[in-house]
């Protein structure tokens, strides 16, 4: 009986990679305390700081609790292994001594701020930075730190006799340059673009006007905003936009890529002419076609002059068809990009079947109509994910070409979030604005990971 | 029939008959896509180097009477923006001194992010760039006020070093992406072969990675000064019109509604504006295309 | 007397899959191991996690009497070399050679000196101010070995270091690593999927399936007793035969199969069990007496030649006995024809018999 037992506690220390219990609860609970932080001292303090008066405190004290845990955890990994009390002996003193001085660093100016200044003030505005983020935070890393030392100094003790020597340096020591590298990425990914993304969609259920505020209005803004005829106009053009440029892009792009795919002649040159309005700003864009379809100068005073007096293409003065005006500007900055991606899709594709489609007599068009496009599924999920995100981000383009005039006849949705969240001083209709404009992003990226991802870990490493 | 079917041989060196019904065809439409492509840039060079007085009288397409280099001039030092009349030379430089740092920080960032990531796989590496990769396709609308939050709070609201920071950290999924991907694509063996020969984390990175990566840098710089420069949103929203970038500015100069509208000046704004990220696409030519289609394609 | 390596209970698992399951393996100084086995068999993530460049799940590893199994790669004295050369492209070949050295801050005076004594050793001298790209891949692969070299080690570690090459330069470099090992006598262990290479270089072979080692032996041994169905089938090309049957413990062995009844005696049985069992034998192509030379052989059959292979330098022929097909190869000399009748015989001491079950030699 106790032998199974033995058996059983020696299967779960090797699933646990040969740790003891305290060593494992020590890494969790000191990891966890310092996502905590983060989390609590980047993206969500605003959140916390909406909640009312409790919130500093909750800010300051939750990260603690993790963090007695691993202190409970450091301590008994100390009892077990008397010998790290022995500092000069210890392998890791070189490792722990540098966490200390850290933590003495953090303490020092986390108390003496003030008197420090002076000092401080030499580094300019991040100096104060400095001081205000130690006087914030410094007490909890400098405990932070020191615990790491004392985990070390424990280790260190354990490894001596261990039959495992080195196994700290390597799992947690040196691969710590790569996770610290990597600690910009984490801050991007969770503190903004989580972070961000939450704190917008929990905002649009308040009255923020000027200011962000914890007045909960529940689901008025977004009644509001349906309710608004500007906002409806927007999200019809962007539909209108969105189904015509979709197709138009995928359609051009892929005969444009077809053209070229004939082993044609000065086919960088056409190459870099089909793609030169790509490399150019959508305001730039907007602009020029602003110009050429300007009715007193433009395309329609030309064709006007030539004899045909009654001719009229004036789109962007015609609030029924501007966002179609809109639309050409942009599928001639963007088809030729698409037209990049369907390429590279075209030359992907194996030289041997056009030759058994040869062979099979199957005229071209055809071929690429049945059987080269069904086989870029992948580069056409792609392309259509990349449109997709592009349209709903369209913004530059109209505030250039049409402010989005005439009236309000080719608003867009991102327009109208910039609107009223840095003009209009309705910041939560903003919010609640880009919150749909998230939604319907989902809607396309939902079944587009579902379909990159969702077949199995084919593309996990 | 038979010209129909040689069409589609793709590669391979084969006799064809120059004015074939294919190749009128073929070359033809593409001839004429191009000139419609090329007709925008045209009138655009050709109307900033009219006077307005002919602008008036003729049509868009006519190639100018009389040259003039004024609109240009105008354009550069005396264009009004509100109250500001030294023309876009203040966007020109704002733009230019956003760009530099915005580049340099983003790239060494991303390409160490990449590097990570592709060679030093640890936990949690991949949670944080499904994150990264999924966020770049969120509206940057959704991010933009908590942004707005942050950067009050460390100080940063509406200088440039601020709008440094929001291109970092935009640029960071598309170029981390990239990184990545190239990075992976370096044999795992020479990585193998640097640790046994003792080289840590940085000394890889320095030593083996980054003299071989020179090309996928230069593509990573492609993307971003072309992106930087365009951006438009950002601009808006986190600089103050003391430090507005050039596109910003381009915009308030030739949509501003006083005064009476120079055409001819605007175009020229519009063409200096867009310069540099065409200089760019001229120079850097199949390079471009390498980097927006590996942007764009996921590995 | 002390193992230059010594890998004790080593277990590497990813998530769910095993990949090396309690694996032990001692190996002599100077020894030349060579593990083989088809690919996905863990030999190449054994020899990573020799070479530290793997963190194992569990067990042990032990380089000159040291546990290394946490330490860096660079600081377990051992020198490694790659299927794909793992050149640093940007370097000259002096300069990868005298990467390592330079990262371990040695003086310039030794890293010369070291550099110099391994090109003189592989004949790389004029290449040394030449970079990866401009070199064949012959070339490559020694300066790779001379990467190896430079570091003093006491343990070679190859991964597959022929694969990438053509079959002539492959055989003229499996000599040139051969000379390399009888002139340094350093301990070698080489990983292959390549027999031929398993069988010339190694002192030991070790024949790996599904993370186990399922023999550890020298390669004759390997080659005429096979410990099990796997590594019989695994070695010899063209690959041994096998007739399903039945085994009798009486009479010295008797097997029966479909037709035949052959008595077994002369084999040298490894166990004991007595009573009728399901058994496979095996004999290897070329171990069969045709038309004359069957004559003096302790068992004899006659079957009919259903397909002839020439393969220059002799020829395989097929037919079928006990319900098998079979192939035996004759000296290209031998005319074999489809549709003839041929005679075999064979000695039951050079067969081998395994249980139907286990897969285990009897």
């Amino acid at each position: 009986m106790a032998e199974s037992a033995n058996a059983g506690m020696a299967g779960a220390a090797a699933t646990l990679g040969g740790r003891n219990g305290n060593e494992g609860l020590f890494l969790t609970s000191l990891f966890t305390a310092l996502a905590v932080w983060l989390g609590l001292a980047l993206g969500l303090s605003g959140l916390l700081g909406g909640l009312g008066d409790y919130a500093p405190w909750a800010t300051i004290l939750l990260p603690w609790i993790p963090l007695a845990v691993a202190a409970y955890a450091a301590f008994n990994m100390v009892r077990t292994h008397p010998g790290s009390v022995n500092f000069t002996g210890n392998r890791l003193r070189g490792y722990a001594i540098g966490w200390l001085v850290i933590a003495a660093v953090l303490l020092v100016i986390a108390v003496a701020g003030q008197p420090l200044k002076p000092v401080m003030d030499l580094l300019g505005k991040s100096g104060q930075i400095i001081v205000d983020f130690c006087a914030d935070y410094g007490y909890f890393l400098a405990a932070c730190c020191v615990l790491i030392a004392v985990g070390l100094l424990a280790t260190g003790a354990r490894d001596e006799a261990s039959e495992a020597p080195g196994r700290v340096e390597r799992t947690f020591v040196q691969k710590l340059t790569a996770k610290v590298s990597a600690i910009p990425m984490a801050l991007v990914a969770i503190g903004v673009f989580t972070g961000g993304t939450i704190w917008t969609v929990i905002f649009s259920f308040t009255n923020s006007k000027l200011l962000p505020t914890t007045k909960w209005v529940g689901l008025d803004q977004y009644v509001r905003l349906w309710g608004e005829a500007r906002w409806i106009i927007s999200i019809k053009n962007l539909a209108i936009y969105g189904v015509c440029s979709l197709v138009l892009s995928l359609v051009i792009g892929f005969i444009l890529a077809a053209l070229l795919d004939q082993k044609i002649r000065f086919e960088n040159t056409f190459r870099t002419i089909l793609l030169y309005p790509f490399a150019l700003s959508f305001i730039v864009t907007g602009l020029v076609w602003q110009w050429v379809l300007n009715p007193d100068f433009g395309v329609q005073q030309v064709v006007r002059s030539l004899g045909w007096t009654d001719f009229v293409f004036d789109p962007l003065y015609n609030q029924d068809i501007v966002i179609f005006g809109i639309l050409i500007a942009g599928l001639w900055q963007g088809t030729g990009f698409i037209m990049c991606l369907m390429l590279a899709g075209l030359r992907g594709i194996d030289e041997d079947i056009w030759k058994a489609a040869r062979v099979d007599g199957i005229p071209m068009w055809r071929t690429y109509l049945f059987v080269v496009l069904p086989m870029m599924r992948p580069v056409l999920i792609t392309t259509l994910v990349i449109i997709a995100s592009g349209i709903v981000r369209l913004y530059d383009l109209v505030v250039a070409q049409t402010s989005g005039g005439p009236g309000i006849a080719s608003e867009v949705p991102a327009k109208y979030v910039y609107d009223k969240m840095f003009l209009g001083q309705n910041l939560a209709q903003g919010f609640a604005a880009s919150t749909m404009m998230l939604l319907s992003v989902f809607i396309v990226l939902v079944p587009w990971a579902y379909l990159e991802f969702g077949g199995g870990k084919k593309n996990n490493e | 029939m038979s010209d129909a079917t040689l069409a589609i041989e793709p590669s391979g060196p084969k006799p064809k008959p120059i004015f074939s019904r294919r190749n009128i065809i073929v070359y033809g439409s593409l001839i004429v896509i191009c000139l419609y492509y090329l007709v925008p840039l045209y009138v655009m060079v050709v109307t900033s180097l009219k006077g307005m007085p002919e602008i008036r009288l003729g049509n868009i397409f006519s190639p100018p009477l009389e040259i003039t280099f004024q609109p240009w001039v105008k354009a550069w030092a005396e264009a009004c923006t509100g109250l500001n009349c030294d023309g876009l030379s203040r966007g020109f430089w704002n733009s230019v001194r956003i760009l530099i740092p915005s580049v340099i920080v983003s790239i060494i960032i991303a390409s160490v992010n990449g590097y990570a990531l592709a060679n030093w796989r640890f936990k949690g590496a991949n949670i944080f760039f499904t994150i990264l990769i999924f966020g770049s396709f969120i509206p940057y609308q959704v991010m933009l006020y908590p942004i707005v939050i942050i950067l009050r709070e460390i100080g940063l609201y509406g200088s440039l070093t601020g709008l440094v920071i929001v291109h970092t950290i935009f640029g960071m999924p598309i170029l981390t992406l990239l990184f990545r991907n190239y990075f992976t694509s370096v044999p795992e063996e020479l990585f193998k072969a640097a640790r046994i020969d003792g080289a840590g984390f940085w000394g890889i990175y320095f030593r083996i990675m980054l003299p071989m990566s020179l090309p996928i840098f230069v593509v990573a710089m492609i993307l971003q000064v072309t992106g930087i420069w365009n951006d438009f949103l950002f601009g808006v929203v986190y600089t103050k019109p003391d430090t507005y970038p050039m596109t910003v500015q381009l915009n308030n100069i030739v949509n501003s509604v006083q005064g009476v509208k120079e055409y001819n000046v605007n175009m020229a704004a519009t063409i200096i504006t867009g310069l540099v990220p065409l200089t760019v696409y001229f120079i850097s030519g199949k390079l471009f295309v390498r980097g927006i289609a590996a942007g764009a394609v996921k590995g | 007397m002390q193992h230059s390596v010594s890998i004790k209970d080593l277990t590497l698992s990813f998530g769910n899959l095993t990949v090396l399951d309690s694996l032990n393996l001692d190996v002599s100084q100077g020894e030349f191991i060579v593990l083989l086995g088809p690919s996905g068999c863990g030999k190449s993530t054994l020899l990573n996690c020799i070479a530290g460049l793997l963190d194992v799940t569990g067990g042990q590893i032990f380089i000159s009497g040291k546990n290394v199994t946490w330490t860096e790669p660079k600081d377990r004295g051992i020198g490694m070399v790659f299927q794909s050369y793992a050149l640093y492209p940007q370097m000259t070949v002096e300069r990868n050679l005298s990467f390592g050295l330079r990262v371990a801050g040695l003086p310039k005076a030794e890293i010369e000196q070291r550099v110099k004594r391994a090109s003189e050793v592989l004949q790389i001298e004029p290449l040394l101010n030449r970079k990866p790209a401009a070199l064949s891949g012959g070339q490559r692969q020694r300066v790779a070995i001379g990467r190896a070299l430079v570091r003093d080690v006491d343990v070679f570690l190859f991964d597959e270091p022929l694969s990438n090459l053509d079959a002539k330069l492959r055989s003229e470099l499996r000599v040139e690593i051969k000379r390399l090992h009888q002139r340094l006598k350093n301990t070698m262990i080489y990983v292959t999927h390549d027999q031929i290479e398993a069988l010339t270089l190694a002192d030991r072979v070790a024949i790996m399936k599904g993370g186990i080692i399922q023999q550890l032996d020298a390669p004759h041994t390997i080659y005429h007793k096979p410990v099990n169905l796997f590594v019989a089938g695994f070695m010899g090309s063209p690959s041994m035969n096998f007739i399903s049957g039945k085994l009798a413990r009486t009479d010295g062995g008797r097997f029966t199969a479909d037709g035949v009844d052959w008595g077994l005696k002369g084999y040298e049985f490894g166990t004991t069990s007595g009573g009728e069992q399901g058994a496979v034998l095996g004999i290897r192509p070329e171990h069969f007496g045709v038309n004359g030379a069957s004559e003096s052989m302790p068992i004899q059959f006659e079957g009919e030649i259903e397909v002839v292979e020439p393969m220059g330098s002799d020829t395989v022929g097929w037919t079928s006995v006990g319900g098998s097909q079979i192939k035996f190869r004759v000296d290209s000399e031998t005319a074999l024809h489809v549709g003839d009748r041929v005679k075999l015989g064979f000695d039951p001491q050079r067969a081998s018999v395994f249980d139907e079950q286990s897969g285990d030699r009897l």
